[in-house]
């Protein structure tokens, strides 16, 4: 049986002419098709609003309760394993020198002192030499190429700025 | 500014008890909803209570220039389908579906016989509802009983209008054979723990 255009009618919801429901009556009687769409329309338009048993809000109140309660403790446990965990790490990694400080502290502290001296004196090296690099360099490399660098310098730090202004922008009316 | 407003910006900023407005409030759609998509009135209030808790904590991420209550209901119909999806093959006791509701026959109505016979058109309804896609279901509860429109369908259920049109058209045709299978009389019997192995 041809379901067309009563279906598409039933379906769209539109007001219809006082000829077009007569003719989608008759085709209702002779389609159970149709008329099962018919009567599910009349039905859903029927519907009744289901209501959850009294108490819902006071329900509600002591789920979020007891929900808040886990998830502090939750935290709570999560607090103890991190900082079990961190403090466990830092014994595992820093052993050998708590090892060390425990079985021979005036040896440990030696070696200390002279690691820190070494490197102050290697700090020392590398600024006396750079000093006299500041000092030689410039006798070598003519004007014209401290021009081309400087320029460089200040085109590159414009295109920083300009990106960074850029991506830094917040967008507005969106 | 209204009075839900009020209640949002101050469960915003922590206060519980204009968190409790906003459930009293919406408390009855939410759980419509949850009761329409879900079948069961114990999944149906665990499911509201649990659509509540969510909102409670997410609430700080709510957009206040969208409408709360296709908010809500998004979050509701989105958790339903993600209940429907897991117990895919767990079938509904119809039984079971009306206990505890308020669908029983209105005794003061005039004519008690045509209360019975609306009730029992409803449960028909409810159960045909069980077998449809649960988005399509989603979109035929909106529509009908909260009455939202397509756009507001749309937003909630992350679709397109013309996706949710279709969506609409197709479940009521689905509906309507469904409605042609299973005759009014007819009552699937109870399947003892819901699983068609027993």
């Amino acid at each position: 049986m041809d379901h067309q255009p009563f279906e598409n009618w039933l379906l769209d919801n539109q007001p219809l002419t006082t000829d077009q429901k007569r003719q989608l009556n008759t085709h209702l009687r002779t389609c159970s098709s149709c008329a099962a769409l018919a009567e599910v329309n009349l039905a859903l338009k029927s519907v009744r609003v289901a209501a959850p048993a009294a108490g819902f809000a006071d329900r509600f109140q002591v789920r979020l309760v007891a929900k808040k309660q886990a998830l502090r403790r939750r935290n709570f446990w999560g607090f103890v394993v991190l900082t079990l965990s961190v403090l466990g790490l830092f014994g595992w990694v820093s052993w050998p020198v708590l090892k060390d400080l425990i079985q021979s502290p005036v040896n440990l502290l030696a070696s200390w002192i002279s690691s820190l001296v070494s490197f102050w004196a290697s700090l020392q090296a590398i600024f006396r030499a750079g000093m006299v690099l500041f000092k030689v360099v410039p006798g070598f490399v003519p004007a014209y190429i401290w021009a081309v660098i400087l320029f460089a310098a200040g085109g590159w730090s414009l295109v920083w700025v300009v990106s960074l202004m850029k991506f830094t922008k917040y967008p507005q009316g969106v | 500014m209204t009075d839900e407003t009020t209640w949002i910006i101050q469960a915003q900023q922590g206060d519980d008890e204009a968190f409790t407005n906003l459930v009293e409030t919406y408390q009855k759609p939410v759980y419509n909803l949850c009761y329409r998509m879900l079948g069961e009135p114990e999944a149906a209030e665990d499911a509201a209570q649990e659509t509540f808790l969510k909102v409670y904590q997410n609430l700080a991420r709510y957009d206040r220039e969208r409408s709360f209550a296709t908010w809500l209901l998004s979050i509701a119909a989105h958790h339903c389908i993600d209940k429907l999806r897991r117990r895919r093959f767990n079938s509904f006791s119809i039984d079971e579906d009306e206990e505890g509701q308020t669908d029983l026959p209105d005794r003061s109505a005039p004519d008690p016989e045509s209360e019975t016979a609306k009730r029992q058109e409803r449960e028909r309804l409810h159960n045909c509802l069980q077998s449809l896609d649960p988005t399509d279901r989603a979109a035929v509860i909106m529509r009908y009983w909260q009455d939202c429109s397509e756009v507001e369908i749309a937003q909630t259920l992350k679709l397109t209008v013309p996706a949710v049109k279709s969506r609409l058209h197709r479940a009521r045709r689905a509906l309507a054979d469904l409605w042609e299978e299973k005759p009014a009389h007819v009552r699937t019997e109870r399947k003892p723990y819901g699983s068609p192995a027993f």
